[in-house]
């Protein structure tokens, strides 16, 4: 029933032709996404490449589950939308998944890894549920990008009831750790080397990095109290104190002054700071059990004000290539968050009208989704000669592997573990993003796909969890509702139960070649079920499931 | 499949048998790899093979707390110096061990490297190479693993032992990735199958359809990675005993020291026994921006305790003159002690040294000046460095790559192998 | 003798004392004579005047200084590396010093010096000046002359230790002197007979860090830690007290002060290093035992990173930890009692010095301001004079501070 809309509904010609068309037309008038197809295509033609097919419709289903919900879809979700005769159903369905409640959850847990990582520094922010509340919110109301950043910076209120300060109580006493993070995540800066000493290849200083790092150096730690089960602290801010610079590492010895280096902005001006008055004095610590007072002047807000601001060079170009990056696997600068110009876009003029439209569309970041997914680049099918994970010119899909959530997350809808539990009207043990396989496992064997860069590193320790691992727990879960419990026990024919399989756990239905193989590898019995759990397995280790594509 | 690679026209004829009663007595083989994966066999093709053995001073020792003493020197810290056993060579007082052995090394004092920093420092003394934007080089254990290993054992050539990683087997491609192993060398959580063999077979069967069938129109790279490392994990099996080291480690523990290290270097001596062309063991925390003589103090005894063992053992079973040990780190230490009674990185002047195959031993080349500020003479970058480890492996350094259109020789071009170091 | 008065601390001296680290200080007897000793190896003496000049040459060759120099009167010659601890009798006669060199060596300073030498202390400052000069420059100012000053090198060696003797502390009845070494060994030693009373080691893999006696010696505090020899490879330390007699421990300090941990868990596990971790940090890298006997103080050092150093005030009969005071940024170097016992004094990482008040934690006065970037210098170890109006404070910058107390 499906075959026919399996097949790739047009060729690369077809692309070519609609491209070709916008070429000559001025940016501000074509919408995003023609601009992105027309600027890839141009490259394609410059260097003659030949690019995949258009995605079929089954590919683009899973692909933008993933990168909008962080999960495959149901079985009924995909076939609900594989017989949807509509032309206009994907974008249809992008503009569904954009307001489905799991997108924010998925953004959530996208930004969370961005903004803390696996294993953020201090001891605060091992858990930062005020902040995923937080995060959870920006998404669903849609708040512009620049109103969350700088609601994150100016870190106001306490970490379980507004969340935003937890982000900065990482680098409390720390302000050259915060002023790396800032400026790699925010700016696509990277400071780090000039901490120690001058950047050897580019043009930041280690008085550059020093007058970054004094809009943090007033920081502060407070317990303001606790909130039933959550701490509540606050980020305090003194009105004194310095970072204090004393030249290269390399001449570090005893007996040299600090000096104190001015709060300045990168490559911009130095931060007018009004003079405290005369006498002003303050404690060496701002008292806890409430929450602190404003200082004279915050130097913090005057950062969380300038990093939006457009004479900030590098804030909107970093978003807008950073999301690009997200959903088209690599940014036209990768890394994303490395913007110097030792590090070249792909697609220079693509980048500039990303950062202008967005910024024109005031940070609008379902706006900017939509476009980036509506795009015929991001439709284009993984299928292809491309060996590349991110093909350097968008010329075929790119292959991201699944995080350790979006694996959980698909196995469980994959193998009906979800909908056995919906069944048996019972609640989940635990409401861990992991259940019912391991976190500690899940985190320690594809807790960090990669190589930093998102580069898929292909290792065998993967292969050992998913051969003698924990998998059991979902493949051979045999309660009803479980994709095994329909094969082991529904009256259906065998060839139904074959594409059953293939649509609830690859989203996809089987070839004739797939169908014909597993139908036979199933007629076989055996009492215990061991094939249809194989076959389940089967489908949940391979390549086909491991990578977003 | 044939289990019969060309090399066996090598083995011994015993070995063979050995090998082959090994399996018909039911050692654990499955319908591939065959002969070559018993360990019998193994250690018959590990004898003719070159390996080599990387210690990693992960974070970057002190040269001044090891090989290049400054004592008196405004630089010198608070370490004495102890004679060695090379006439008029002095070593740190902490490595009264190593110190009886520097006939069996070739110290180099004049590394002059390029990159400052860890991230940097970790890629070029992996790869000879500085990371670049659109070339992923391979590691050193990638290229040992490509042209010194086995291609038909099913042991990985390539095992880290809690060491760093950045690029791996870069464009060599995933048969060349590392294969990790925990701190204690003990092989990662769920490496045992408990599933009936005849079940897993048929369960390995259906999963090879389907991967086959889509890698016929889906090229990429990581769809390829995962299957190789899908075939590499199926093939440990038959290969797991190898990294059962408990029982040498309760024989050798007094040998080595009972420390982390001790346990690391033992383990790869028993790897390289076993026919694993590269193993790299890490020891972390050396890099001591505060309170560097405590941190050395507590690291480098340990270190150079597990260091003098390996190269005993390995010379004990005849495998030291095909082994290469290296020990080196990502950066050298700061002539200059800080306020924190540390030391900061730095790369103009530092030290590392080579044992083994292919080199010399009782060498100390090159100099620093009096403060350890600079390299007196006969400089040698990462790429020199490189360079003369592949020569000292009988592996060619001009040997080249290709990353797409690019021809990458193994060292840097313009390298040079520092053949006063070559045995 | 008048109490310490901590109200109105005057930095009134900087005595230059460069070349490599100023470790430790010491006031000889009821004297202002003052000792330094440095990484180097070297002890220097100066003699303090009651005042400092009343116009003071702060420009003396050149170097600009914000307080009077003085220089000192006598090098002690001898060790052979860096001096940890110095301490001198109530009497004046016997300075004792511990040393990287593996010796204890005992001083009569009221001695005749044998005769005179050469010094230079302005090492640091001379270096400074070469820069950018050529090398003939370069030798005139490293090579210029020094001052001349006394020498002594008479001198008795307490002869015991094999590896660096990190701790050092005498009893209050001043009979009994404990040093501890890198070996993991303590030797509690019988000061007037020069004779070994009792020795034990610890856990071998450990190093002692930080000794205290009782007043009357007959009981030992000491603390074992060592640095992570890899990145799980932590020894687990020790803190026990001993009967200083015959070198039998009779409290383990550190299982009272974590009851919730089995004794089966008390192994070099990176889980059991989480939970001391909180109490020892990098270490108990100094003690002291109060006057009256009742509290032992013993501060937590290395490097904190990023937090603070505190310093356990501890029942010595219980065991239980009174009080944690102090907080030293980056960790505390060096603790004191006054001899009234009313006030401890701590010198950390930060470039100062705390006076607290032991009774109730106060902190009742911060001498110094934190020197550097981001990590400061620190205040290496500190002394107090007999009449408790004079503090001296080793300084890592190559000064021996010299405060007054009105």
């Amino acid at each position: 029933m499906l075959e026919k809309l399996l097949r790739p509904v047009s060729s690369f010609a077809a692309a070519v032709v609609v491209c070709g068309m916008l070429a000559g037309t001025a940016h501000a008038e074509t919408p995003l996404r023609e601009v992105i197809d027309a600027e890839v295509a141009k490259v394609w033609k410059e260097k003659g490449i030949n690019p995949s097919a258009p995605a079929p419709d089954a590919e683009f289903l899973r692909r933008v589950y993933l990168d909008l919900l962080g999960t495959t879809p149901s079985y009924q979700e995909t076939a609900a939308f594989l017989d949807d005769a509509a032309p206009d159903k994907r974008a249809k369905l992008i503009d569904k998944l954009l307001d489905d409640p799991r997108f924010a959850e998925h953004q959530t847990r996208e930004w969370d890894m961005v903004l803390f990582g696996r294993n953020p520094p201090g001891y605060d922010s091992g858990s930062r549920e005020g902040f995923i509340r937080f995060l959870r919110e920006q998404f669903a109301k849609n708040a512009p990008y620049d109103q969350i950043v700088k609601t994150i910076l100016l870190a106001e209120g306490d970490t379980s009831n507004q969340g935003a300060p937890m982000f900065l109580m990482q680098y409390q006493r720390n302000p050259e750790d915060a002023a790396v993070a800032v400026t790699k995540i925010f700016m696509g800066v990277q400071l780090e080397c000039a901490r120690c000493h001058d950047h050897p290849f580019e043009d930041y200083t280690q008085v550059d990095f020093y007058g970054m790092a004094a809009f943090f150096a007033r920081l502060q730690r407070v317990e303001a109290g606790t909130n039933g089960k959550e701490k509540m602290l606050a980020l305090g801010e003194k009105s004194t104190g310095d970072v204090l610079f004393t030249g290269p590492a390399i001449d570090a010895t005893p007996g040299k002054k600090g000096e104190p280096i001015a709060p300045k902005f990168l490559k911009g001006e130095p931060l007018a700071e009004p003079e405290l008055p005369q006498d002003f004095k303050e404690p060496p610590n701002i008292p806890g059990g409430k929450m602190p007072e404003k200082p004279q002047f915050s130097r913090k807000d005057a950062f969380a004000e300038w990093v939006a601001r457009p004479d900030n060079p590098w804030f909107a170009r970093e978003a807008a290539n950073r999301i690009f990056g997200q959903f088209l696997g690599k940014g036209v600068v990768h890394p994303v968050d490395n913007l110097s110009d030792v590090n070249p876009p792909s697609h220079p003029a693509l980048l500039d009208a990303l950062e202008k439209e967005f910024v024109a569309h005031r940070f609008d970041i379902k706006w900017y989704v939509r476009e980036l997914l509506n795009s015929k680049t991001y439709q284009l099918s993984s299928a292809g000669s491309a060996t590349e994970a991110f093909p350097l010119y968008y010329e075929r899909a790119k292959y991201r592997p699944l995080s350790a959530e979006e694996l959980a997350a698909s196995w469980r809808v994959a193998t009906g573990y979800d909908e056995a539990l919906a069944k048996s009207g019972k609640k989940p043990e635990n409401a861990d993003d992991f259940a019912p396989l391991t976190r500690g496992y899940m985190l320690s064997f594809f807790g960090k796909p990669g190589d930093g860069e998102g580069n898929f590193q292909g290792g065998m320790h993967e292969h050992l969890y998913l051969n003698n691992g924990e998998l059991a727990r979902l493949f051979a879960n045999s309660g009803d509702g479980t994709l095994l419990h329909y094969l082991s026990k529904s009256e259906d024919p065998i060839e139904k139960k074959v594409e059953r399989l293939f649509l609830q756990m690859l989203s996809r239905p089987p070839s004739e070649e797939e169908a014909k193989f597993f139908v036979a590898y199933l007629s076989e019995t055996e009492p215990s079920g061991q094939r249809q759990q194989n076959a389940i397995w089967t489908l949940m280790t391979c390549s086909e499931f491991r990578f977003n594509h | 499949m044939n289990p019969h690679c060309p090399r066996n026209e090598h083995i011994s004829r015993r070995a063979l048998m050995k090998g082959a009663l090994a399996t018909a007595a039911g050692a654990t083989v499955m319908n591939w790899g065959g002969l070559t994966s018993t360990p019998a066999f193994a250690a018959e093709v590990a004898k003719k093979q070159k390996h080599c053995i990387m210690l990693w001073m992960n974070g970057g020792a002190s040269q001044f707390e090891t090989f290049d003493m400054k004592v008196g020197r405004p630089t010198g810290g608070i370490f004495r110096e102890i004679d060695t056993d090379l006439p008029g060579y002095k070593v740190c007082e902490l490595m009264p061990e190593i110190a009886k052995r520097i006939h069996k090394l070739a110290v180099i004092r004049s590394m002059r490297t390029s990159q400052i920093d860890h991230p940097g420092g970790i890629y070029l003394m992996h790869a000879g190479y500085a990371e670049a934007a659109n070339v992923r080089f391979p590691e050193i254990g990638a290229i040992v693993a490509k042209y010194a290993g086995d291609p038909n054992s099913d042991l990985p050539n390539f095992v880290k032992i809690s060491a760093p990683s950045y690029t791996g087997a870069g464009f060599l491609g995933p048969k060349y990735q590392p294969f990790g192993l925990d701190q204690n060398g003990r092989l990662p959580t769920f490496s045992v199958s408990g599933m009936n063999p005849a079940d897993e077979q048929r369960r390995h069967e259906l999963r090879s359809f389907i991967e086959e069938s889509y890698a016929r129109d889906h090229q990429a790279e990581p769809t390829r990675m995962h299957q190789q490392a899908y075939e590499q994990a199926r093939r440990l099996q038959n290969v797991r005993s190898v990294f059962d080291v408990e029982s040498e480690w309760q024989k050798y523990k007094e040998k080595y020291g009972d420390s982390a290290i001790g346990r690391k270097c033992l383990t790869a001596r028993c790897l390289v026994e076993a026919g694993i062309a590269f193993v790299e063991a890490g020891h972390d925390n050396y890099d001591t921006h505060a309170d560097n003589f405590t941190g050395h103090k507590a690291r480098v005894p340990v270190m150079e305790k597990a260091w003098a063992a390996l190269l005993d053992d390995l010379e004990e079973r005849g495998l030291l003159q095909d082994t290469l040990v290296i020990w080196t780190g990502e950066i050298g230490r700061t002539p200059s002690i800080n306020n924190r009674s540390g030391r900061d990185h730095y790369v103009r002047s530092w030290s590392t040294a080579l044992a083994g195959a292919g080199v010399k031993g009782g060498l100390v080349y090159g100099e620093s000046d009096r403060d350890g500020h600079d390299v007196k003479d006969n400089p040698v970058t990462e790429g020199d460095f490189f360079a003369t480890i592949y020569k000292a492996l009988g592996i060619d350094p001009t040997i080249e790559n290709y990353a797409g259109i690019r021809p990458i020789p193994l060292a840097p071009f313009g390298s040079k192998v520092v053949e006063d170091l070559l045995a | 003798m008048a109490a310490l008065n901590p109200a109105k601390p005057q930095h009134v001296w900087d005595l230059t004392f460069e070349g490599d680290w100023p470790t430790s200080v010491a006031f000889i007897g009821g004297s202002r004579k003052l000792a330094a000793g440095n990484r180097e190896g070297k002890i220097y003496l100066w003699d303090i005047p009651d005042a400092p000049p009343e116009n003071p040459d702060l420009n003396k060759g050149g170097r600009k200084r914000e307080r009077p120099d003085l220089d000192p009167v006598r090098l002690l010659e001898g060790h052979q590396n860096g001096i940890t601890h110095l301490i001198s009798t109530a009497d004046g006669n016997t300075l004792i010093s511990a040393s990287l060199d593996h010796s204890v060596r005992l001083w009569n300073t009221n001695l005749a010096p044998e005769g005179k030498v050469e010094a230079v202390l302005d090492m640091d400052y001379r270096r400074q000046q070469t820069r950018r000069k050529s090398e003939e420059e370069t030798k005139k100012i490293l090579e210029a002359p020094g001052i001349e000053v006394e020498v002594q090198r008479t001198h008795e060696t307490l002869a015991g230790h094999a590896d660096w003797i990190t701790a050092l502390n005498l009893s209050a009845d001043e009979r009994r002197l404990i040093s501890g070494d890198d070996d993991c060994l303590t030797i509690v030693w019988d000061l007037p007979a020069r004779k070994e009373i009792s020795r034990w080691t610890g856990y071998p893999r450990d190093w002692i860090r930080s000794v205290a006696l009782s007043p009357d010696g007959k009981t030992a505090f000491v603390c074992e830690h060592a640095n992570k020899a890899d990145s799980f490879d932590v020894p687990a330390p020790r803190v026990r007290l001993w009967n200083a007699d015959d070198g039998t421990p009779t409290l383990d300090l550190l299982k009272l002060w974590t009851p919730e941990t089995k004794d089966e868990q008390r192994t070099d596990s990176y889980g059991y290093a989480q939970t001391w971790g909180k109490l020892l940090k990098d270490g108990l890298v100094c003690a002291a035992w109060s006057p009256d006997g009742k509290l032992i103080a013993a501060g937590q050092g290395g490097e904190i990173g990023g937090g603070v150093g505190n310093v356990h005030l501890i029942d010595a009969e219980s065991g239980k930890i009174v009080r944690t005071v102090s907080e030293h940024h980056e960790g505390v170097v060096d603790v004191k009692f006054s001899a009234d016992g009313k006030y401890l004094l701590t010198a950390g990482r930060d470039t100062v010095v705390k006076i607290i008040q032991v009774e109730d934690g106060k902190d009742v006065a911060t001498l110094g301001k934190g020197r550097g970037g981001q990590f400061k210098d620190w205040i290496h170890a500190i002394a107090l004079s007999a009449d408790e109006q004079w503090l001296a404070m080793a300084d890592i910058s190559g000064i021996v501070q010299v405060w007054r107390f009105e």
